[in-house]
């Protein structure tokens, strides 16, 4: 409250830095690479927002009490899906570049020939868009009622949450399954995995968990959300644990079978992440998107201790980052690239996300202070 | 059953006399105090005193033991112990091993997490939990809320301790006699549960015996042992002959048997053996020479074998000028392709044998055509 405009000049000076390296690499470093970049920022930012959508979703469909008073850092994050949807129009230019299955060769390619209207740039651009539809339908009901609940005190708003919340997980499965597979694998069409949606889905529910926790850490540094206590970071702490664990068990098991199953269509993909410094990033990626944050939080204690949680959402976060240039990077072709244009990209982007959290956390009220069960989440204790 | 008493308890109202209590009576340092409430109350933990639980550690440590303890069993079986190459993966493949990791350091973790409260921290077995036979108990487990202090030595003092209780404002105080922890693990308690454990494993096998075998409706399943395959010396509706054994394809060749040197015998004197002249190898060759070829060209190479007169066949005789001369391919090709009444070896010995029965006819010419050189003794 008392630094009410200290930084924006800053990141606004970031992502005019970022835009011009941004534009630089479109005519400088070529295409491909730029499309890359691309991707990657807008699958960043719509998990992102998308694991925030499904953690307010969660809260309203188990009915959780505890969560209530930190719903609206997630509600706030979700936001990101808006900026995330010109992002995304942008990124449907990579689709002829860097995707195999809707360029001209493919009609000639065996088995991409069968599937050329579904990965062909008109469908594909329809999915995607459908997709934007509805999550802008999933943000309005869920978001924009509970920040008119702040004004109305009307708990109808709950009885709608609840009834639209199972309706939003199939909605979110669809979508998060669209970007495993349309913008993710979609790189590799030859390539195939059952898994590969509820891998992207760990990522996402991951990323939104780290930057709710980072998110009410920095609030709470703030002296806002007084009456979150450590019992709701506790809580938060033992999702982020819990899910490291899901991911690497869902990431481990889909190499396991394909390794073992030894198929050339399925081993290339880790042929190629295994190979020259690729390797060193896999091993990094298990590292830290898994070792290191699970004996970070491993005890009681480290789970509700705000500095250290606050460290290992931020290392989470990257490691999503990580994770998903580890999936779209290879593509390229080569050794793992990195230099200027991505440092621009992640100005750009980082500085745009920024902004926008720092804006959207203005939003409403702190809490949902019309949501009959503030109170009961408040008194929450473990 | 001896006079000690296990512990003096009271019963509260509220919750909140309860918590207040607690403070008065732990200052009091009669004895530990403990409470008993229908359902868990805020903030006990931390009025009690009660100490971090060790349990997580143990976990984590059983845990951690669990995966290396499958990681070596594993890495012992099928590396050290068994190598059997499969799907062609290294007999050390860690990725193979993670998934029974997993289980086994869940298992470990578990069973110490579960026995380890009972056995070591809340000190089971111990049949009759005092408490459980206390007037109160019908209360604890509906609407009363007790605290007990309870005898920590030999000095307890039962009735100061029911003072410390009533003046911090508990009804109801009763002393609960300290329970019979005589050893119950007798020779007669030990073979009575041995008994009771074989009657029931009896009881159970019989019963699903003779279900399965009176009511085969319910089969056990047996997919494995039903489904369709070809049995060796079986007969098989598969195949048009009826037989389910077949002849490999005509031109099968075994792995490691595949018959080179297929040219003439010149064209294969340019071959080199590949092998070092090491005891093992000469070893080998003289196993393959006993088996195979022995009976013809005789012990000592000299074609006076046991199996000539009978046939009247003239086995070369190796210590020839002639064969002496030869080079090891044109011996080679001669495993391989046999030569006049020699049949051919190339689908008995594998090319390692081949090559070492090669260096062992040498090591035989040499032996009986020694010179003084070969006499000295080679210091090893």
């Amino acid at each position: 409250m008392s630094q009410q405009n200290p930084t924006p000049p800053l990141l606004l000076g970031a992502m005019a830095l970022g835009a011009a390296g941004v534009l630089g690499t479109y005519f400088a470093a070529g295409h491909e690479r730029f499309w890359a970049n691309w991707v990657l920022w807008f699958v960043l930012m719509f998990t992102l927002g998308l694991g925030s959508l499904f953690i307010v979703a969660l809260e309203h469909l188990v009915s959780a009490k505890w969560s209530v008073p930190i719903r609206r850092i997630p509600e706030r994050l979700a936001t990101l899906l808006l900026p995330a949807i010109p992002v995304g129009l942008i990124a449907l230019g990579a689709v002829p570049v860097l995707y195999p299955g809707s360029r001209p060769e493919a009609a000639h390619h065996p088995i991409l020939a069968g599937k050329a209207f579904w990965l062909s740039l008109p469908f594909f651009s329809v999915r995607t868009i459908a997709a934007f539809v509805l999550c802008v339908i999933a943000l309005a009901v869920l978001v924009g009622g509970s920040l008119k609940q702040d004004v109305s005190r009307d708990p109808a708003f709950n009885f709608r949450a609840r009834k639209f919340a199972p309706a939003f997980m199939a909605i979110f499965a669809l979508v998060i399954t669209l970007v495993a597979f349309d913008w993710i694998s979609g790189l590799t069409p030859e390539w195939y995995s059952d898994i590969f949606g509820v891998y992207i889905f760990a990522g996402a529910f991951l990323s939104g968990l780290a930057a709710t926790a980072l998110s009410l850490l920095y609030l709470q540094g703030e002296g806002r959300l007084e009456g979150v206590r450590q019992d709701h970071l506790y809580n938060l702490g033992a999702f982020l644990f819990a899910f490291t664990v899901f991911w690497s068990y869902i990431g481990f098991a889909q190499y396991m079978l394909m390794w073992y199953a030894n198929m050339p269509d399925e081993v290339i993909y880790y042929k190629v992440r295994l190979a020259g410094a690729w390797r060193a990033i896999t091993f990094a990626l298990a590292g830290l998107h898994f070792i290191l944050p699970f004996f970070a939080l491993v005890t009681r204690d480290a789970k509700r201790d705000p500095k250290r949680l606050r460290r290992v959402a931020l290392l989470m976060l990257c490691a999503h980052v990580l994770d998903i240039y580890w999936l779209i990077f290879p593509a390229l072709g080569g050794s793992p690239r990195f230099g200027w244009p991505e440092l621009s990209f992640a100005l750009f982007f980082l500085g745009g996300i920024l902004l926008w959290v720092r804006g959207a956390m203005q939003k409403g009220e702190d809490m949902p202070v019309g949501d009959p069960f503030l109170r009961e989440g408040l008194e929450f204790r473990l | 059953m001896s006079k000690k008493s296990y512990a003096v308890l009271g019963l509260f109202e509220t919750p909140d006399a309860l918590m207040h209590a607690i403070p008065k009576l732990r200052a009091a340092k009669l004895g530990l105090v403990e409470a008993y409430t229908p359902y868990p109350i805020h903030g006990i933990d931390d009025a009690l005193g009660l100490r971090r639980s060790p349990l997580g550690g143990m976990v984590l440590v059983m845990g951690v033991l669990g995966a290396l303890t499958a990681f070596g069993f594993q890495y012992w079986i099928s590396a050290i112990d068994y190598p059997i190459i499969t799907g062609g993966k290294s007999a050390a493949s860690w990725e193979a091993f993670v998934p029974i990791m997993f289980e086994v350091t869940v298992l470990f973790a578990t069973f110490t997490a579960g026995l380890g409260m009972l056995l070591l921290l809340n000190r089971l077995p111990f049949f009759g939990h005092p408490i459980l036979s206390s007037k109160a108990m019908k209360g604890i487990t509906r609407d009363r809320y007790a605290l007990a202090l309870e005898a920590e030595s030999e000095a307890f003092d039962s009735a100061a301790a029911a003072q410390a209780l009533e003046a911090a404002g508990a009804v109801d105080i009763e002393v609960l006699p300290a329970p019979d922890r005589s050893p119950f693990l007798t020779s007669d308690y030990i073979l009575r549960t041995l008994g009771g454990i074989f009657v029931a494993c009896l009881v159970a096998g019989l019963g699903i015996y003779s279900l399965i075998k009176w009511f085969p409706l319910l089969a056990p399943m047996k997919y494995m042992q039903d489904q369709p395959r070809l049995n060796a010396q079986k007969a098989s509706t598969f195949f048009k002959d009826g037989h389910g054994m077949q002849p490999p394809v005509p031109g099968t060749v075994a792995r490691g048997y595949l018959p080179t040197a297929t040219g003439t015998q010149e064209a294969s004197a340019t071959l080199v053996n590949p092998l070092p002249r090491t005891k093992d190898v000469f070893a080998q060759g003289r196993k393959v020479y006993t088996n195979r070829c022995e009976v013809c060209h005789g012990a000592l190479a000299n074609g006076a074998g046991s199996l000539t007169a009978a046939y009247g066949a003239k086995p070369a005789n190796l210590q020839a000028q002639q064969f002496r001369d030869y080079p090891d391919g044109k011996i080679y090709w001669a495993v391989v392709n046999g030569k006049n009444a020699m049949p051919a070896h190339a689908a008995y010995l594998t090319e390692y044998q081949r090559w070492a029965v090669v260096h062992y006819v040498r090591a035989l010419q040499r032996a009986q055509n020694a010179t003084d050189e070969d006499l000295k003794v080679v210091a090893p």
